[in-house]
């Protein structure tokens, strides 16, 4: 076998050969380049942290929230005074596992806390099991038992809600639960925004005036057993409300359920027929549409009316038979509403109390609103509503209504947030310039003539203006006995600043009061008729007497 | 020209790195006079809350059949009188007009 193998060689070619670099890059200037791109570098990392360093601020505040889980932002009244203030307590407790020398402690403690029982806290402290020492420590204490170094004492630090104003501010204040989430008024309305902010929120309420106020319907609450009352001053050419108070009321320290109906929120929650305190819109609304004016006559007016099954008469049966318009809302006419309101049609007085806020659910600060009862219009109906019968609304309502009327026909919305408010001359117009000035005199001359029904509110120097609503409370299928007695006033009638409504929430006649009268000389024993007139005037007029003085001088306005 | 805008960035750092360190001697003495702020911040709050309460319309009312004799009296708007400074007189006026605006 020849296995002979072919070694073939072949020479090996070295291609490597040394070139020199065909890019054209400069050497010397990406390294100028390099230097500069650290340099950028360096001066980024200083801006980012010069700009990390600038928002600190910000970051602190949000921290701040997310720390205090049980934070809730303080509440104060117009002039700063704190109505709901949240304060830091440490309440001190013993783990009894970590107590090297027990005796020394309880020498120790008993210097610090001699009043204390040291029996109980012997047995304790032999229990193993941790105990609360005291409760809401002083800051003395606090220190002189931090400074004995026990590892054994622990310091827990609380955030406790305190109401200085106790029931003044109930119903607006509202109540918070036990997971610190609002519950009810503007603790509920404004959680998230009291538990976010540091800031507090600052109301329009001036706590003097709302004692004030509260005083004499605690005062009259007495005098004419009502089953309960209300009260809301409101300016009426921003619609800050300067005091809302419902009567009765609770102490939002006690944090108590409250299951009771009576004391709802009765300013914005109850819903009321209230009778001829709506007259005032029915004359505004015709001289609105240009269908009468002040001193249109309306003659032959018979002193009752049948509509269907059910039958409209006069309260005031020597009311003579021919009546101008003035007249009507002065004597509280109920057959020359009701002529106004046929004039009127229902069309356009429907469009006139939705206008100014009476027929629909009103938006406002609190969650606790009452909706108005919706009905159906028919030829009797618009004869009831003319004079304020058959219809409902909440005395809020009411309020932010004849403010409308008097302050010029400027749309305001009440409000019980201080805030930057505009002159209402710069706001929405929605009622013809001319009518306040037509409708106030009258409202005046409620209170200041005899024909009116408001006399005992005609406070010297106040130039008050009102109107008078007596109306029976609804009862399924009809009416019950029990009324529902209202003022609705103005003050001064010349420049309206504010309007106080007052509702009486079912009076009853007095025997023993005695009545100063305003507009002649002397007095009266007992109350004669259970009336707006004879009660809620009586209430409004003394109000105005305490507060007048305050609201004068103390520039509330601003 | 190149050597000259890196002399310029080089000089900026420079001068940022100095301010930076100015302004955090600044920082130190804002942050604790802050902190010194701080507890008197929360002092006068709980002070204030203190004054209200003990202030408030209640407790003056309080006070006031504790430990004087005589009622509170209402003052009308009528006596109320309004002091007017011209330049160098002071006059006195009715806060309301007797004849009223009616």
């Amino acid at each position: 076998m020849n296995n002979k193998k072919n070694i073939i060689l072949e020479e090996y070619e070295n291609e490597f050969s040394y070139k020199k670099s065909k890019t054209n890059l400069d050497i010397q200037f990406n390294r100028i380049a390099f230097i500069f791109f650290v340099f950028l570098v360096i001066s980024v990392i200083y801006s980012i942290q010069l700009l990390h360093l600038g928002s600190l601020k910000e970051e602190n505040t949000k921290e701040f929230s997310t720390i205090n889980k049980n934070y809730r932002a303080d509440i104060l009244d117009r002039n700063g005074n704190y109505l709901v203030k949240t304060v830091k307590s440490i309440d001190i407790g013993i783990n009894p596992i970590e107590v090297i020398d027990k005796k020394k402690l309880l020498i120790n403690l008993q210097l610090i806390f001699p009043d204390k029982n040291y029996e109980e806290i012997t047995k304790k402290l032999e229990k193993n099991k941790f105990f609360y020492l005291e409760k809401k420590i002083s800051s003395d204490n606090y220190e002189k038992i931090m400074l004995l170094g026990d590892k054994s004492i622990k310091s827990e630090e609380k955030l406790t809600r305190i109401y200085p104003q106790k029931n003044l501010f109930s119903h607006i204040i509202g109540q918070i639960d036990d997971d610190n989430k609002g519950i009810s008024g503007l603790e509920k309305s404004f959680n998230e925004k009291l538990k976010q902010t540091n800031e507090p929120l600052k109301l329009t309420v001036d706590t003097d005036i709302q004692f004030l106020i509260r005083e004499e319907l605690v005062k009259f609450q007495s005098i004419f057993r009502s089953k309960g009352s209300t009260a809301i001053l409101m300016n009426v050419n921003n619609g800050e409300i300067i005091s809302m108070v419902s009567y009765p009321d609770f102490d939002l320290n006690k944090r108590e359920k409250i299951v009771d109906l009576n004391f709802i929120n009765r300013a914005t929650k109850g819903v009321y027929e209230l009778g001829s305190v709506f007259k005032t819109f029915t004359v505004a609304a015709g001289l609105e549409e240009g269908l009468i004016d002040t001193d249109t006559e309306f003659l032959n007016l018979e002193k009752k009316l049948q509509c269907g099954k059910s039958s409209i008469s006069e309260y005031d049966n020597k009311i003579p038979s021919d009546l101008t318009v003035e007249q009507i809302l002065i004597r509280s006419g109920n057959i020359g509403s009701v002529r106004i309101g046929q004039k009127l049609e229902i069309i356009k007085l429907k469009a006139f109390l939705e206008k100014i806020g009476i027929l629909s659910k009103i938006n406002f600060d609190i969650e606790e609103v009452g909706e108005p009862i919706p009905f159906k219009w028919g030829k009797c109906k618009l004869a009831t509503v003319s004079f304020g019968h058959g219809i409902t609304t909440t005395p809020l309502q009411l309020a932010k209504a004849y403010a409308i009327i008097s302050n010029g026909g400027f749309a305001i919305e009440p409000s019980l947030i201080k805030k930057e408010l505009k002159d209402p001359e710069k706001e929405r117009r929605i009622i013809k310039a001319g009518i306040s000035e037509k409708i106030n005199p009258i409202l005046r001359k409620i209170v200041n003539t005899k024909e009116g029904t408001a006399g005992l509110v005609n406070i010297e120097g106040y130039e008050v203006g009102g109107k008078t609503g007596t109306a029976q409370k609804t009862i399924v299928g009809g009416y019950s006995k029990a009324k529902v007695n209202t003022f609705a006033g103005i003050f001064p009638t010349s420049k309206p600043k504010y309007v106080l409504i007052v509702l009486l929430d079912e009076p009853k006649t007095s025997s023993d009061y005695v009545y100063e009268y305003k507009n002649k000389k002397g007095s009266y024993k007992g109350t004669p008729f259970n009336t707006a007139g004879w009660t809620s005037v009586e209430v409004a007029g003394k109000i105005i007497e305490k507060i007048g003085p305050i609201l004068a001088t103390k520039h509330i306005e601003n | 020209m190149k050597q000259l805008v890196v002399a310029v960035i080089f000089v900026l750092i420079l001068i940022t790195s100095l301010i930076k360190t100015s302004t955090k001697e600044i920082e130190d003495q804002i942050f604790i006079v802050k902190e010194n702020i701080r507890p008197l911040k929360s002092e006068l709050e709980d002070v204030l809350l203190e004054f209200n309460y003990l202030s408030s319309p209640e407790k003056l009312v309080q006070y006031q059949t504790q430990y004087f004799e005589k009622d509170l009296i209402k003052i009308e708007i009528m006596n109320i009188k309004e002091i007017i400074k011209n330049n160098e007189t002071l006059e006195i006026k009715d806060l309301i007009s007797k004849s009223g605006n009616e």
